[in-house]
């Protein structure tokens, strides 16, 4: 039994069909890409999954709980703990430097802790630029201090809705690298993207078309730096 | 964290807060004004309505009987009912003794007056006399406060000057009376000559009279330690149902209305407050004068916490659209929030905090800027300063609490129901 199982989903809004009987399975330690054409319904899955949206129809078992019909509070408690998300916009608070964007995801999750937030932002290779605002930093970094926010309370499961979506080829390059690392250290990580090459690093590939899955692509050739090499 | 957040959201969104702050002053300051003016209007209004003069007259029991009846222009010493002259001290410690402006006695009498044939009225009075009184207290009262208006050439006198006298316009003019001049007063077998220190105008019949201290005339008459009659300057409450009645018999009401009254400034329950402390006294509202005192006085006062009012809900308003927009242009940000975790209330929390920090910030500013709209106001409408009361602070603290929640309630609802999956990705 995966870490997430989703059990005949469908999500409904008003007269579209957004998601039509999606079932699926990730397991532990998994890198799964979501593709297909806009529209389809990428975003609405990844809302379902990250806690924020609830299924029409269907039951979404999380880590052994159905969350598909827990209340919002709950909701938001589950996401807290087990979910770490990276936007594609990435949602930087503004007034904030980025190591304080770091340390509120902290905040509301526990306590506070500049210590491990600048732990986290080294990961990222951002150590020295902990005290910039969002508005001194270029895209790929805001999206790494994005990414430093989403693993900053260990979360179970990364998901990231297409995070290289606003980056240039340099920047998507070392996001992937890092993803590819948390991957390695056996995060269960869902990316949603456009780009065929990000969805040539996950082991799976599961292309939506209408709000339901066309077809899933097992990546037998996991690309370069995938390998034990890292 | 929690402080960082809120001030980092204070200081990176300066131009707005700044907006917010200055919306709370203005309401802040207008209701500290007003507040302030209306709390000392009773005093400022009081100060220019004295102009019109006294509102209650004291006389002693069987005299103003007569007074009534007839009308009567006393002759010399036509009645032989008198007030002490000290008891009149008591007038200033009773119940509604704060409402006493001022005051004055006379004792009046029929004099010739140099070679004039007709009788003139002379008046004793206080000019500015001292009282010490019983309760400890001391105060200045009489004619120089009470006819603030009179028109004087030469100078008021003074309760020391027992060899002078202020002669009325009128009779000046008649017997050709100048300052500085020297008159002859004849009462009976009496005679004394006093110096003219002043010429008053009074627009009334007091123009055709002279006043001089009261001890002179109180020898020249023989009534050493007695008054005829008081006239007194009251703050009152306009007439209602319940005081006309008392007016009629006091021993008609009820328990329960005879406090209420007692303990209400109409100009009766005054009345009879006064008559407990002079012996043999009748006091009589001059009736039209204190019942428009007491509306002006009312009216003013309703007219200012309508403003206040008014303008509170004006800001009000103003704040909440300026905190519902700024908070719907952060929906990102608060939806970022929860989607990290943070459920309503800390959100909720947070931008209250940093709205509250704002409106206090506007609150201190408004207050200070609220004095000195006071002072203005004072200063234009009434040529005098306003009295800062301390009071006005607890209360424009809670008003400026309840009008920065009041305006925070739509940015709040809109938190509550904002869903993060609706913000985070840009559609
Ligand atoms: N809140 C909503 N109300 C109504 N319709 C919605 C809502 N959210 C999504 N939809 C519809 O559901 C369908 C799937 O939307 P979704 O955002 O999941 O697509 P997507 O695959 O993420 O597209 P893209 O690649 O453009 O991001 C679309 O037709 C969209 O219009
Ligand atoms: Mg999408």
């Amino acid at each position: 039994m995966g870490m997430l199982e989703l059990i005949d989903i469908s999500k409904i809004y008003g007269s579209v069909n957004a998601l039509r009987n999606i079932g699926l399975t990730v397991d532990q330690g998994e890198w799964l890409a979501i593709m297909g054409p806009s529209g389809s319904g990428k975003t609405t899955l990844m809302n379902i999954v990250g806690c924020m949206d609830k299924p029409s129809q269907g039951a979404v078992i999380l880590d052994g709980v159905n969350i598909s019909k827990e209340s919002a509070k709950n909701l938001t408690a589950i996401r807290r703990d087990k979910i770490g998300l990276i936007f594609q916009q990435f949602h930087l608070i503004s007034y904030l430097t980025a190591l304080e964007n770091v340390m509120a995801a902290q905040y509301y999750h526990s306590m506070p802790d500049e210590g491990e937030a600048l732990e986290a932002l080294a990961r990222v290779g951002l150590k020295d630029r902990a005290k910039h605002f969002p508005s001194q930093l270029s895209g790929g970094e805001q999206q790494r201090v994005c990414i430093a926010r989403a693993l900053i309370n260990y979360p179970m499961l990364i998901l990231a809705d297409e995070p290289t979506g606003n980056l240039d080829e340099a920047n998507e390059g070392i996001v992937l690298e890092i993803l590819r690392k948390l991957h390695q250290d056996g995060s269960t990580i869902i990316v949603v993207t456009h780009d065929p090459e990000v969805a040539e690093q996950a082991q799976r590939t599961v292309v939506l078309e209408h709000g339901r899955i066309a077809r899933i692509i097992r990546n037998t050739s996991p690309g370069p730096g995938a390998g034990p090499s890292l | 964290m929690f402080w960082r957040m809120v001030k980092g959201a204070l200081f990176r969104q300066k131009g707005k807060m700044a907006m917010i702050a200055f919306t709370v002053a203005l309401g802040a300051s207008l209701s500290t004004a007003m507040l302030n003016v209306m709390l000392d209007v009773g005093d400022k209004v009081n100060q220019e309505l004295k102009a019109y003069g006294a509102n209650i007259n004291v006389m002693p029991k069987g005299a103003s009987l007569l007074d009534d009846l007839y009308g009567v222009r006393e002759g010399g010493g036509v009645s032989d009912k008198y007030l002490k002259e000290s008891e009149l001290g008591g007038i200033k410690t009773i119940f509604w003794a704060f409402n006493i402006v001022d005051f004055a006695p006379y004792l009046e009498t029929r004099v010739r007056v140099n070679a004039l044939e007709d009788e003139i009225k002379l008046a004793g009075t206080w000019f500015s006399h001292h009282l010490e009184l019983p309760t400890g207290e001391s105060l200045d009262t009489g004619m120089v406060n009470m006819k603030n208006w009179w028109d004087v050439s030469g100078q008021w006198l003074t309760d020391q000057d027992t060899d002078g006298a202020m002669v009325g316009s009128l009779l000046a003019g008649r017997g050709g009376i100048q300052t500085g001049d020297s008159i002859r007063i004849t009462s009976g077998s009496q005679s004394v000559s006093l110096e003219v220190k002043g010429i008053f105008h009074a627009g009334s019949d007091e123009d055709e009279q002279i006043f001089v201290p009261l001890p002179v005339v109180q020898e020249l008459t023989d009534r050493e330690g007695f008054v005829s009659r008081v006239e007194v300057s009251a703050l009152t409450t306009p007439d209602n149902e319940l005081s006309r009645r008392a007016a009629q018999n006091p021993k008609s009401l009820s328990i329960k209305e005879w406090e209420t009254w007692y303990c209400t400034a109409y100009v009766s329950a005054i009345c009879y407050q006064i008559d407990e402390v002079v012996t043999d006294s009748v006091s009589k509202p001059i009736r039209q004068v204190a019942e428009s005192e007491g509306a002006i006085l009312e009216k003013t006062q309703l007219l200012m916490l309508l403003i206040t009012v008014l303008c509170l809900v004006g800001s009000a308003l103003g704040i909440s659209n300026l905190v519902t927009a700024s908070v719907m242009e952060r929906s990102k940000e608060i939806g970022l929030l929860k989607a990290v975790g943070a459920n309503n209330a800390p959100v909720s929390w947070l931008i209250l905090t940093e709205i509250l920090c704002t409106g206090i910030t506007g609150g201190v500013a408004g207050y200070f800027a609220g004095l000195g709209f006071a002072q203005i106001i004072g200063h234009s409408v009434f040529g005098s300063a306003v009295d800062i009361k301390p009071m006005v602070i607890p209360i424009v603290a809670v008003l400026v609490f309840a009008v920065t929640l009041a305006g925070s309630v739509p940015s709040i609802r809109y938190i509550l129901s904002l869903r993060p999956a609706e913000v985070l990705h840009g559609r």
